[in-house]
């Protein structure tokens, strides 16, 4: 196996891997907003700018789950096309070979046709998995501005909680979780921007 | 790779092995082409590693699109796991292989080559005239395990049974069976895990007017020394290791 077909691999298992950890932190954001919801209604008047940003924080939450679920299939996808490549590219290493050994054999010109085809395989493994991976990168910038999204949020409930008297340290405690969860997420996803970025369709 | 002809008649029995390129640390292996007009057949062609000078050796018999049959005595890397590069350089061919390996088979990825999966109590394949016969060889070593006899030319390829470890200068046939018989023993005693199975395989080879008994590993043996073979296997207690 190559140095780059390793990076390939390392890349594509990564993705997995950071979508998980965002998958939990967006399943936390999830939680802070109906914890929210609940400080708010108790809150009554105090918080009445608190309670419909907690539906956003939500509805945010929810798009994040469906977008990383729906990223973490195109994950697999791509991990199945890393290894289909890797097994084209070693059949198209040994085909040549066989071609090369068979130099003066009396039917070592039928091998040309194997040794095309395995090429043309490879190629176009190749060509896929960089369409993919432009495709992936676009669906983790829609994540990314989700996570934009959820630090203006977060502002805004900073804002709001400090109205809210008695109940300011609670909802603060909100805004900073969806605050750090933004980050978290914003961090995650950047990684896996830039282990693919190399491989992007250029 | 080397290619040796051991049987000529209205069909072609080819050997190969000896490979002096291969890599010293995985263990040597025959095989064995049987070559009709039209068509060519791959007796346990093999692992991954050996698949390039298998296939370059193969094609100073026959074009690659008349490789149209493979058979896979049992499920071992050694025996088979080429299979997904024969499986792309390939596009009209039928794998020949135990029925109860076909899940474990496909690992090595099977998807244009078609299997054909022998049931239990074996079968044939048919080589345009040539009708070659699928004989259980079940526990020997595997559980599920075939050898293949051709009756024309009186050879029966015996897999794993017969064999022995030996190096890339070793003759092709055994020319002296009592020095033999230790570089087998061994082998046998600790690979073969059943001795009722053993039992009921000389029975049925017994049935075969063989000429050659040809292992995937070591050496041939020839005229007296097949029934020397399985005179001294029929002796022989296996499954050493419990």
């Amino acid at each position: 196996m190559t140095n780059q077909t390793k990076s390939q691999f390392i890349a594509v298992a990564s993705i997995t891997s950071e979508l998980s950890a965002v998958m939990v932190v967006a399943k936390e954001i999830s939680l802070a907003a109906a914890n929210a919801k609940a400080i708010a209604f108790r809150a009554g008047d105090k918080a009445k700018g608190f309670q419909p940003i907690t539906d956003f924080i939500n509805e945010l939450a929810k798009e994040t789950i469906e977008l990383v679920t729906n990223i973490n299939i195109y994950a697999l996808v791509l991990y199945r096309l890393t290894v289909d490549e890797f097994q084209r590219t070693a059949a198209y290493n040994k085909f040549e070979l066989a071609a090369k050994m068979a130099e003066g054999a009396t039917y070592a010109k039928s091998m040309q046709e194997p040794v095309d085809h395995a090429k043309q395989s490879m190629q176009d493994c190749q060509r896929q998995f960089k369409r993919d991976v432009s495709q992936l990168l676009g669906q983790l910038e829609a994540v990314m501005h989700h996570a934009r999204a959820a630090r203006v949020i977060a502002a805004n409930s900073r804002i709001e909680a400090s109205q809210a008297g008695e109940y300011l340290q609670s909802l603060q405690a909100v805004a900073e979780s969806v605050d750090k969860a933004a980050h978290t997420i914003h961090d995650n996803v950047q990684r896996c921007r830039i282990a693919l970025s190399v491989y992007r369709n250029s | 790779m080397k290619m040796t002809k051991i049987y000529e008649g209205s069909h072609q029995w080819i050997m190969f092995g000896r490979d002096e390129d291969k890599p010293s640390n995985i263990i040597d292996t025959n095989q064995y082409v049987v070559r009709t007009p039209n068509r060519c057949l791959l007796l346990d062609p093999g692992g991954a590693e050996l698949f390039a000078p298998m296939m370059a050796a193969v094609l100073h018999h026959a074009p690659v699109d008349q490789i149209t049959d493979l058979f896979a005595s049992h499920q071992d890397p050694d025996v088979i796991s080429s299979l997904g590069l024969w499986d792309q350089a390939l596009t009209n061919a039928k794998l020949h292989a135990p029925a109860i390996w076909e899940g474990f088979l496909r690992h090595y990825s099977c998807e244009s080559i078609e299997y054909m999966p022998i049931p239990d109590n074996g079968g044939t394949i048919k080589l345009e005239s040539v009708e070659l016969q699928i004989i259980p060889a079940h526990y020997l070593h595997s559980s599920g395990n075939f050898h293949v006899y051709d009756p024309q030319a009186k050879i029966l390829m015996s897999g794993d049974v017969g064999a022995a470890i030996e190096g890339p200068d070793a003759p092709l046939f055994v020319d002296n069976f009592s020095a033999h018989v230790e570089k087998m023993r061994y082998w046998h005693q600790r690979w073969m895990p059943s001795n009722q199975a053993k039992r009921v395989w000389i029975e049925r080879v017994r049935n075969l007017d063989i000429d050659i008994l040809a292992p995937q590993h070591g050496r041939m043996f020839k005229g007296d020394d097949v029934k020397r073979f399985l005179d001294w296997f029929d002796a022989l207690q296996v499954g050493i290791a419990v």
